[in-house]
């Protein structure tokens, strides 16, 4: 029996809720994290055919939730990073409380994307809000300096939406998102919560930038242009910011925090400039920058899987031990700073060439992020992978099922950048379509 | 069927195409072959490589045989636009003409050289997979480089470039000091390409497009039609010297070229003696009309190669070891060649430009039988060489001596200036920021702050 579109999208909502739902009575964490592989693979086929099947048209689904332009891309793209994510985990590190936590973030980012209804999304921010929370406290780690941040958020985003329609409204909302997304200086949460937290949980409540989503669907229609210019110079801060700190970080965990707090900076950034070059490059920049952090956070476990924390004052000359993870390490590194010839290449130059409008300087600037993010990836590439080799007693080569996952991330992240041209084209006509529902006014070039 | 089989303008494409498509083959081979974990031996890795430069060099004297033969003196090869937006247009683009196919034809025989002479040299070597692997990289973004028609097009090749070249400085990677200087050559590599991306963001400002023949007209290299004037082709110029500069090692940015010599010997010979530290000067070449908009800014890059020159004309003569010896003679070269283009001489830059890459990489392979040479040598001629050569530095003041030695040897102080002026407050800057970030996280967290350790055992 061949599905209708629309049944294509109810699967890929339900099956990770059912898969929580049947995990969390799975007690052998072998057992929990194949079942979550299987409903991990599952939903990422009926995600991909969700996707295929959408041709234009909003294709509606249970309730609130239906894929349009904005979500369609996005569906198969959360399923894959958090694919990635459990694909990652080392054995010994898997319970069936971190595969349903896992299964409950995949289901919030696949509600937030293709949820329609405002206060639905906002139910939605708030849900996931709670996880990072949940893992916090199950790890014995203190909570409070992030239940301040996200107690914040919390209190901005329900005040700003009880408020919306009115610019103090679209102002607190601003504030939540920029907040959320880690922007300088209210980003002191997110290092703090890769340092404490279970690797594979920080990932997954930061590398889908629902806060994107949410700046698109909540405060694009009429947000006022000076808030959103405000806010662009402090995106813009943040990337450089981001980019610098990641250079001088000893921990690879803070490393990768800055790397990522820099790109949701540029992705932010690009929405803020609410022009149609800056949403083309916000909407791809999305896409890359999900998949290549992705996968350098995927090479980064399985290296602390092997070897425990790494630092990065010292070279620890892994190459000789895990090359596959050396290599996947560096392309996903360097497409995150769009590097020719990976998927994050067109949209960095998208990004560069939209924030023309608003100066050379700006452009300069963003030049200049994506410099400091480079200098700061090959800075960690030569500490972590060049250097004495240890010597170890048993093979510490890549696990069939890594190998697997470094395949599908290279496929990616190369064929990402070769069909660039057709993505390009449809998240133009998205951003297009997002800036005619701000009025004719607000379309700029 | 006969009209398209003789028609020089497809059969120019298939050409042009035919030398790209063999490097991005090599480098899916050798990756796909890494990614699936085979390991292809060294004779199947030697073949592959020689057949791939081959075939690209044989397509390569075909097509300039073709343009001589059919008198086309340039001819474009679209790849389609890339992205095309109602505001902004990305399009990859190749051109066959003298100085893409004069330097394509240089890189491929000297990449056919090295190949040869590697595949010898590094035998049973750990790396020998690794050295090939970024070797193809090379390739591709040399014959990418060469042959792009756009900024975008040019822009990934230069990155490829500085990426494998990078990765070859640290080849022998346990050792600590060569990941070191590959860092150091990456954050210059880095710094200079924000000025091409900006150059990249001003053409399209200029032209909205980033093709170089709406800059420059459609006239063959080294004609244009238009005349360039007004200060945003001069800010374009200055933007396209800085990116020349620091992939040429141009001052102040040379203090990276000695350090790059930790490199196997093929690569620094094929990187730094012959292709990559010419490209700065491909580069101005290729936009050399830019360079005309105007007068200071033709001085300006004359007065950048002469003092390249001299710089590196000092620094050579108090190098103790043969490759930083040769890499500041080429350095020496290329100063002038960079001059000759300030000056308006493109002829004359590109015959010396591919003149002095095969002398210098000759020279470079040369380098580790060096001792071996002068042993044949003596023992020819029956005593040792008598040494020539004009010593125009002792009819100086003895005071004057020591400090141009002092000056040579600390490599003029660019490196010590650019470390004390700009790595260190920077790096001072952001870790001072990433504490008072870790304070204010932990005091958030409410965690303890460490207690101050007594004043006497700090």
């Amino acid at each position: 029996m061949i599905l209708s579109a629309p049944s294509w999208v109810e699967l890929t909502l339900l099956l990770p809720l059912l898969g929580a739902v049947v995990v969390y009575f799975l007690k052998l964490p072998a057992v929990a994290a194949n079942a979550s592989l299987g409903f991990f693979i599952t939903t990422l086929l009926t995600a991909t055919v969700a996707t295929w099947s959408f041709a234009g048209k909003k294709i509606p689904a249970l309730m609130h939730f239906a894929v349009d332009d904005l979500a369609a891309p996005m569906l198969p793209v959360l399923v894959l990073l958090h694919l990635l994510t459990l694909l990652g985990t080392a054995k010994s590190r898997v319970s069936p409380m971190f595969c349903v936590r896992l299964l409950i973030a995949n289901f919030i980012s696949l509600a937030a994307v293709t949820c329609q209804t405002p206060w639905m999304l906002i139910a939605l921010l708030l849900l996931g809000v709670l996880l990072p929370l949940w893992d916090l406290v199950s790890r014995g780690q203190r909570v409070r300096g992030y239940l301040i941040h996200m107690g914040l958020f919390v209190v901005l985003l329900v005040t700003g939406w009880q408020f919306a329609g009115q610019e103090i409204g679209y102002g607190l909302l601003l504030i939540a998102l920029l907040l959320r997304g880690g922007i300088v200086p209210l980003h002191g949460w997110l290092p703090t919560l890769f340092q404490g937290a279970a690797y594979g949980t920080a990932m997954v409540f930061v590398l889908p930038l629902i806060e994107v989503l949410a700046a698109l669907r909540l405060l694009l229609p009429s947000t006022p242009e000076w808030m959103l210019n405000a806010a662009s110079v402090a995106c813009l801060i943040t990337a450089v910011y981001g980019g610098g700190m990641a250079i001088v970080q000893s921990e690879v965990r803070k490393f990768f925090a800055h790397v990522c707090l820099s790109q949701t900076a540029l992705v932010m950034f690009a929405v803020m400039l609410h022009t149609s070059n800056g949403l083309t490059a916000a909407l791809c920049l999305w896409i890359s920058s999900s998949l290549s952090l992705a996968g350098l956070a995927f090479s980064v476990r399985a290296l602390e899987a092997r070897f425990g924390p790494l630092s990065l004052p010292e070279h620890h000359g892994l190459y000789q031990q895990v090359p596959g993870l050396a290599v996947c390490f560096l392309f996903t590194g360097l497409a995150s700073v769009g590097f020719p010839g990976t998927i994050g290449f067109v949209p960095m130059e998208l990004l560069l060439s939209g924030s023309a409008d608003q100066g050379l300087w700006v452009s300069g600037t963003l030049a200049i992020a994506a410099m400091f993010n480079g200098i700061a990836i090959l800075r960690a590439y030569f500490a972590l992978f060049t250097g004495k080799r240890p010597t170890t007693s048993v093979s510490l080569q890549m696990t069939p099922v890594e190998r697997f996952s470094v395949i599908l991330i290279a496929l990616t992240v190369f064929l990402g950048g070769w069909f660039s041209p057709g993505l390009v084209a449809s998240r133009h006509h998205t951003a297009d379509q997002l800036l005619e529902r701000a009025g004719p006014g607000a379309t700029k070039k | 069927m006969n009209e398209t089989m003789t028609d020089p303008a497809q059969l120019l494409t298939t050409l042009g195409l035919i030398i790209v498509a063999m490097p991005v083959l090599l480098v899916a081979m050798f990756f796909g072959a890494f990614l699936i974990n085979r390991h292809p031996g060294e004779q199947k890795i030697s073949f592959c490589i020689q057949f791939a430069i081959g075939v690209s060099l044989l397509a390569a004297a075909s097509a300039a045989a073709t343009m001589l033969w059919h008198r086309v003196a340039q001819h474009p090869i679209e790849l389609g636009d890339w992205v095309i937006t109602p505001h902004y247009h990305l399009k990859f683009e190749f051109v066959l003409d003298l100085l893409s196919l004069s330097y394509v034809t240089l890189t491929l025989v000297l990449c056919a050289v090295i190949g040869a002479f590697s595949t010898r040299y590094l035998h049973r070597e750990r790396g020998y997979e690794r050295f090939f692997v970024l070797f193809a990289l090379f390739l591709l973004g040399m014959v990418t480089t060469s042959l792009s028609d756009t900024v975008e097009t040019l822009f990934a090749g230069w990155e490829m470039v500085g990426l494998s070249s990078v990765l070859l400085i640290a080849f022998f990677q346990e050792r600590p000091s060569p990941p070191r200087n590959g860092l150091r050559v990456w954050i210059v590599y880095r710094v200079c390409d924000v000025a091409l991306m900006l150059a990249a963001i001003l053409m399209h400002e200029i032209n909205g497009a980033g093709d170089f023949d709406h800059l420059v007209g459609n006239s063959a290299w080294p004609a244009h039609d238009p005349l360039l004037i007004g200060p945003h082709f001069t800010l374009l110029g200055v933007l396209f010297v800085i990116a020349a500069a620091g992939k040429s090692a141009l001052v102040p940015f040379c203090g990276w070229l000695p350090r790059a010599m930790e490199g196997p010997t093929p690569s620094s010979a094929v990187f730094y003696g012959a292709l990559s530290v010419h490209l700065g000067a491909f580069l101005l070449l290729r936009v050399s009309p830019v360079l005309d908009s105007s007068i200071w800014l033709q001085i300006a890059v004359v007065v950048l190669g002469v003092t390249t020159s001299a710089f590196a004309y000092l620094s050579g003569r108090v190098q103790s070891d043969i490759k930083s010896a040769l890499a500041f003679a080429s350095l020496t070269q290329v100063g002038i060649i960079i001059a000759e283009i300030g000056l308006g001489f493109r002829y004359l830059a590109l015959l010396h430009l591919l003149g002095h890459a095969c002398l210098r990489t000759l020279q470079f392979l040369r380098a580790p039988s060096l001792l071996h040479d002068h042993h044949q040598l003596e023992n020819a001629i029956g005593s040792r060489p008598h040494e020539e050569g004009v010593m125009w530095e002792q009819k100086l003041p003895p005071a004057t001596q020591r400090w141009l030695y002092r000056f040579a040897l600390e490599r003029g102080y660019l490196d010590s200036i650019l470390e004390k002026g700009i790595a260190r407050p920077f790096v001072r800057l952001f870790r001072g920021l990433d504490a008072l970030e870790t304070k204010w996280a932990k005091w958030l967290d409410g965690e303890p702050q460490a207690e101050k350790a007594p004043r006497n055992l700090q």
